[in-house]
């Protein structure tokens, strides 16, 4: 039996193809979320990876910012519940899910048996989220996949103590007409990508493991700061950007068995 | 169209257009109304003068402009759309404002009012457990009656505020009945409907409303009780507004079976009683007996008891915090109140209320996993 989970996000959009609810026969990501054409492209890829049509599939679950957008769904489920349940189908010793993705930010609390006890998320703001990384790697003249490596060339994280996106990018700017290293001040944003992340890990409490997902958790500077801020070690969930398609497609797999 | 929706009609249709209430008000009476700003006011002077008292509370959607020029971006929400309003000029038609200022964003935006009516500001004593308080109070009430009879040209009697006094108890524990009927029947009284049923209350004589509600309870009541699929929720804060939000509840089966939110319920938690020292006194002994308010001084933080013992009551699933962007008061008890509800293993969740912001889907989404959760 196929199952599918669509993670429409508000950046990317991700489909993962389950078989019998536990092997991944397809896991697709395309940079372009709801409202794009990403959405169609990603099951595209998907279809053709997997050599599999919509046909075969016996549930569809749809999460992320576009869930209800996107046609073709048996089910909605929101995107806390799935990643929830994807990270836990990963890491079963997850209790704590830091996921950064797009244009949110989310702790995730789990019980023992994966059940959510609480959760929260960022208030309608960009800081401390993907699109926070995008602004600043554009000012800094680089690209998010070389944001990690210039990171660790760094010998001190410059302060960026803007919280906002738009005031915390003049400051970056200022940092740079006043000399300041390029690599510190990229150390500076993810660390405080990673202190507004924490804020809301801390207000559910902390507990081990801690699991990141989301595309943010692909860049390793941020996950060191996300370590040194909470002085605990962090896991990063296997293909971190995937794990909300996959927990959809689990919950896809559930709805299929009582069919 | 049943009788039940005869009457939440006419409500919401008040509850939607207080420009209209206004303009009806003075067509039929000839007088005009006064603005009560949040959050508490002895309303009962204002209705002693047969001018219409009418709630302030903010406006939907309105981008913030003008207001900019005067409030920081970081008040609270509902005095950027107050402020907004007030410099386009929409409570120009009020023959008077009632201003208390129980929170420092009221104590400033009372400085800075732009409209062209006359504010009447009066203090709270937050020090509540003494006598003394009520003595000031009763003072600031006797400049307040002053005020009033000085702008409207009336005069107030005792008779007069007594009569008000009766209208706005019945009203009050009218509307406490309401809130138990619209909790046992949440497929009649769904969440825009119970809000509109308090809404309209800011836009009516209270007694024309009482009528009203009575009428609605009885004609509620009179249908079998049915047993309610969803998940029930207690919601406290200043307010939960707009339909738009109110519409999600319902969208994904959440019962609202009490609440404790600003513009709701706590303008109905405490009645003048009755006893010695005139009207006046006993209104000003109304606010040393309100409780569970984060403006109402509260050194043992009694809130997120009496909030548990809601729970308890209704048997509610869980308390829905709706958060009205950046106001401290509110932000102040939150960590107290989700502390007492994780020991007691109480669901919760928090929501921002933000009156400027016309999309939803954040708000949605924590919603939708939190009925999942549960």
């Amino acid at each position: 039996m196929y199952t599918m989970g669509v993670d429409v996000g508000s950046a990317s959009s991700k489909v993962v193809i389950l078989k019998d609810g536990k092997d991944i026969v397809a896991a697709e990501t395309v940079q372009f979320g709801t409202g794009s054409t990403g959405p169609q492209k990603a099951l595209e890829k998907a279809y053709e990876v997997s050599g599999l049509t919509r046909e075969d599939m016996s549930f569809v679950v749809a999460t992320g910012y576009g869930r209800f957008n996107f046609e073709g769904a048996d089910k909605q489920v929101s995107e806390i519940s799935c990643h929830a349940k994807g990270v836990f189908h990963l890491v079963p010793t997850a209790r704590t899910i830091i996921d950064i993705g797009g244009q949110d930010a989310k702790a995730i609390r789990l019980d023992s048996k994966g059940g959510i006890k609480q959760f929260f998320m960022n208030d309608k703001c960009a800081a401390g989220t993907g699109r926070f990384l995008e602004v600043m790697a554009r000012v800094l003249e680089t690209t998010l996949d070389q944001m990690a490596s210039l990171d660790e060339l760094a010998d001190e994280a410059a302060p960026i103590s803007s919280t906002c996106t738009v005031f915390a990018e003049s400051e970056v700017i200022s940092q740079l007409s006043n000399g300041v290293n390029r690599n510190n001040i990229i150390r500076g944003v993810h660390l405080s990508v990673a202190s507004r992340a924490c804020g809301l890990a801390y207000r559910g409490g902390l507990e081990k493991d801690i699991v990141m997902t989301g595309g943010v958790a692909q860049n390793a500077g941020v996950v060191r700061a996300m370590e040194s801020v909470l002085k605990k070690d962090v896991i990063v969930a296997p293909h971190p950007q995937t794990t909300g398609a996959l927990g959809a497609a689990l919950f896809a797999f559930e709805a299929a068995q009582k069919k | 169209m049943s009788k039940v929706e005869t009457i939440l009609s006419q409500l919401k249709d008040v509850a939607a257009n207080p420009k209209k209430a206004l303009a009806d008000y003075k067509a039929e009476t000839g007088k005009g109304a006064v603005g009560i700003m949040p959050i508490y006011a002895p309303e009962e002077l204002v209705h002693a003068t047969g001018y219409l008292p009418m709630g302030l509370w903010g406006a939907q959607g309105k981008q913030i402009s003008q207001a900019r020029t005067y409030l920081p971006p970081f008040a609270c929400s509902i005095m950027q759309q107050i402020m907004e309003l007030q410099c386009e000029g929409a409570y120009d038609e009020l023959s008077a404002v009632l201003f208390s200022v129980p929170c420092d964003t009221l104590k400033c935006m009372s400085q800075k009012w732009k409209g062209t009516s006359p504010v009447i500001v009066f203090t709270h004593p937050q020090n509540r457990g003494l006598e003394a308080a009520n003595k000031f109070l009763v003072t600031e009430y006797e400049l307040v009656k002053k005020q009033l009879e000085h702008y409207l040209g009336v005069t107030i009697t005792n008779a007069d505020l007594e009569k008000s006094i009766a209208i706005y108890n019945e009203n009050r524990a009218v509307m406490r009945e309401f809130v138990e009927v619209a909790a046992a029947y949440p497929q009649v009284i769904d969440a825009v409907s119970r809000h509109a049923v308090f809404k309209a209350r800011q836009f009516m004589l209270k007694e024309k409303h009482t009528e009203l509600v009575k009428e609605l309870i009885a004609e509620v009541k009179a249908m079998p009780v049915e047993p309610w699929n969803g998940k029930k929720v207690i919601v406290t804060g200043i307010l939960l507004e707009p339909n738009e939000l109110l519409e999600i509840f319902n969208e994904f089966g959440l019962a609202i079976v009490d609440d404790d939110l600003a513009q709701e319920s706590r303008q109905i938690r405490v009645d003048v009683l009755d006893g010695e020292g005139g009207p006046l006194y006993r209104m000003a002994k109304a606010w040393q007996q309100m409780y569970g308010c984060s403006v109402a001084t509260d050194t043992k933080k009694g809130r997120g008891k009496m909030l548990i013992n809601k729970v308890a009551k209704t048997g509610a699933d869980a308390v829905i915090i709706a958060m009205m962007k950046f106001c401290d008061p509110e932000e102040w008890d939150y960590p107290i109140m989700y502390r007492e509800f994780e020991e007691k293993g109480i669901k919760n969740l928090m929501i921002e209320v933000d009156q400027e912001v016309t999309s939803f889907e954040q708000i949605k989404t924590r919603l939708q996993s939190f009925v999942e959760m549960m």
